[in-house]
């Protein structure tokens, strides 16, 4: 009962932080929450302006081929580079309040992933202009975001445990994810690189859930079991590990703050 | 008058059971020479194997108890251990060695405008606010009245923070703070001495309410005349240690005297 309760409030401090981040990142611009929206059109546009005619031959329809790939990218960046650094922001916070300092990660979290409902109000407008029926099989893309939110949950908590101690992980991070992007197939058909990066995109976690992704939705297929059970271990997987490692290091993150 | 001496009766049976008792409590923070705040430092200093740390000790030993019904202030100089000493009660850090036994479900921190967000608007603050204090929206969809009454701000929830004065943020704080029923454990945080001066004596006025509604109370300040005219008693902590527990009267008056040295 009193567990229950807790919870309860624990998912209300949740829902006013985020809507502090939210309220906080769109009162300064003009457009608001429309950016949010637009965003992910204006980059598909140009990167379609470009693309479109190099990979007509192996992808048909690539403004939605790039768009999939893009709005799941940028959650899992968004929500990881805003979490690195949750600790160090709400430093004052976090000394003077009861709950648990995992609620401060599962905001930023939590905040990345309203803004990609928001990016899938564009997308599902983008999905009638071009022309995408409705299939039965995008009704597994719910199982795909939530395993992209443990996964980028557990990222989350050893990136901003990290941040704590070294204040350049920011800066490699960033390394680490234009590195990243680029083995993400997000812009390009990962059926043409050849060889051991070939390997490595497709053990690459947020490939596999773009590629599962842009089967259920663009050609109707279902992910194969193997895929499903990578999906699953990734998420579950770096989640457990993620919060692991966080509950060992709070107390010394608290010293350290 | 028969109900006060029937009230020291229950005092002096309520000093049986202590509320927060605090045991040989040492915090040793192992702290780095000149520490390494990246990556590549401390990387750099791994493979040269000049991991040099320095022992600090934020508490050395500092034991104590507060009885239930009981309002001890705790007093020292700013580094001096308080807010360690806080932090280990509240449960947010755990101690290198010794206990501290409370029972944390009853206690209450009572701080001012935590996390507030210049950005939000007085209301939008409120629960935000509310939520980290730790009360349910239910609470504060029933308080809200209450709490923009008592800190005089009518007219003025739908304005952003920003654009309000200091004085009109602490009394915001100070009426969402205190706005809960009378919690068994509270613990004060610098939060007397708020706003103008008659919104000082209404806060004072509430606190009060507060301490005598029974809940056993540690008021943490580096005024002495606060805890002098609180406190039952008084814990005095300087350099992570326990200098002087007592009358309050008689540590802050020992306290004075060490600061005007």
């Amino acid at each position: 009962m009193a567990d229950s309760k807790q919870k309860k409030q624990y998912a209300f401090v949740v829902r006013q932080l985020t809507a502090r981040e939210l309220k906080r990142k769109y009162t300064r611009s003009f457009l608001g929450i429309f950016w949010s929206v637009l965003n992910p059109l204006l980059s598909m546009a140009v990167l379609s302006l470009i693309f479109s005619q190099l990979f007509r031959r192996s992808i048909e329809n690539y403004p939605i081929y790039y768009l999939t790939g893009y709005i799941l990218w940028q959650t899992f960046t968004g929500a990881t580079t805003a979490a690195l650094t949750t600790l160090v922001d709400n430093k004052m916070l976090l000394l003077k309040v009861k709950f648990p300092m995992e609620l401060f990660v599962v905001t930023r979290v939590y905040t990345a992933l309203i803004n990609l409902g928001y990016f899938l109000i564009a997308y599902a407008v983008m999905l009638m202009v071009f022309g995408v029926t409705p299939k039965w099989t995008m009704l597994f893309s719910p199982l795909i975001i939530f395993c992209l939110f443990l996964f980028s949950l557990g990222m989350s908590y050893i990136l901003a445990a990290a941040y704590v101690f070294f204040g350049d992980i920011k800066h490699l991070y960033t390394v680490i994810l234009t590195l990243w992007m680029y083995c993400s197939a997000i812009f390009y058909p990962a059926e043409q690189l050849q060889g051991p990066i070939q390997l490595v995109i497709r053990n690459n976690p947020l490939f596999i859930l773009i590629n599962c992704l842009r089967k259920a939705v663009m050609y109707g297929e279902l992910p194969l079991p193997l895929e499903i059970a990578q999906m699953l271990l990734w998420g579950f997987g770096v989640y457990l590990i993620g919060s692991y490692i966080f509950r060992r290091s709070k107390n010394k993150i608290m010293q350290r703050i | 008058m028969a109900g006060n001496s029937g009230k020291a009766e229950e005092k002096e049976q309520a000093k049986q059971e202590a509320e927060i008792r605090v045991e040989h409590v040492t915090m040793q923070f192992r702290r780095a020479k000149d520490e390494a705040s990246s990556l590549k430092e401390f990387l750099v200093r791994a493979v040269r194997r000049q991991h040099k740390y320095e022992k600090f000790k934020a508490l050395d030993d500092v034991s104590f108890t507060v009885e239930k019904g009981e309002v001890a202030g705790l007093i020292g100089t700013n580094g001096s251990g308080k807010s360690t000493m806080l932090k280990i009660i509240s449960g947010a850090l755990i101690p290198t060695s010794g206990r501290v036994t409370v029972d944390r479900s009853k206690v209450q921190l009572l701080t001012l405008g935590t996390g507030f967000d210049p950005e939000l608007t007085g209301r939008e603050n409120v629960y935000l606010n509310g939520a980290l204090i730790g009360y349910t929206k239910e609470f504060l969809d029933q308080k809200y009245r209450d709490i923009v009454n008592f800190a005089e701000l009518e007219g003025f929830m739908e304005e952003k923070v920003r654009n309000f004065s200091s004085g009109m943020v602490s009394r915001l704080g100070f009426a969402i703070a205190t706005a809960q029923d009378v919690p068994e454990i509270l613990i004060l945080d610098e939060v007397l001495s708020v706003g103008d001066m008659f919104f000082r004596q209404k806060s004072e006025a509430r606190i009060r309410e507060m301490i005598h509604g029974g809940s056993t109370v540690l008021i943490v300040s580096h005024s002495t005349a606060v805890i002098r005219n609180n406190c039952t008693k008084a814990v005095w902590i300087e350099k992570g240690r326990l200098r002087a527990v007592g009358d309050p009267r008689e540590v802050c008056g020992a306290y004075e005297k060490l600061k005007d040295v």
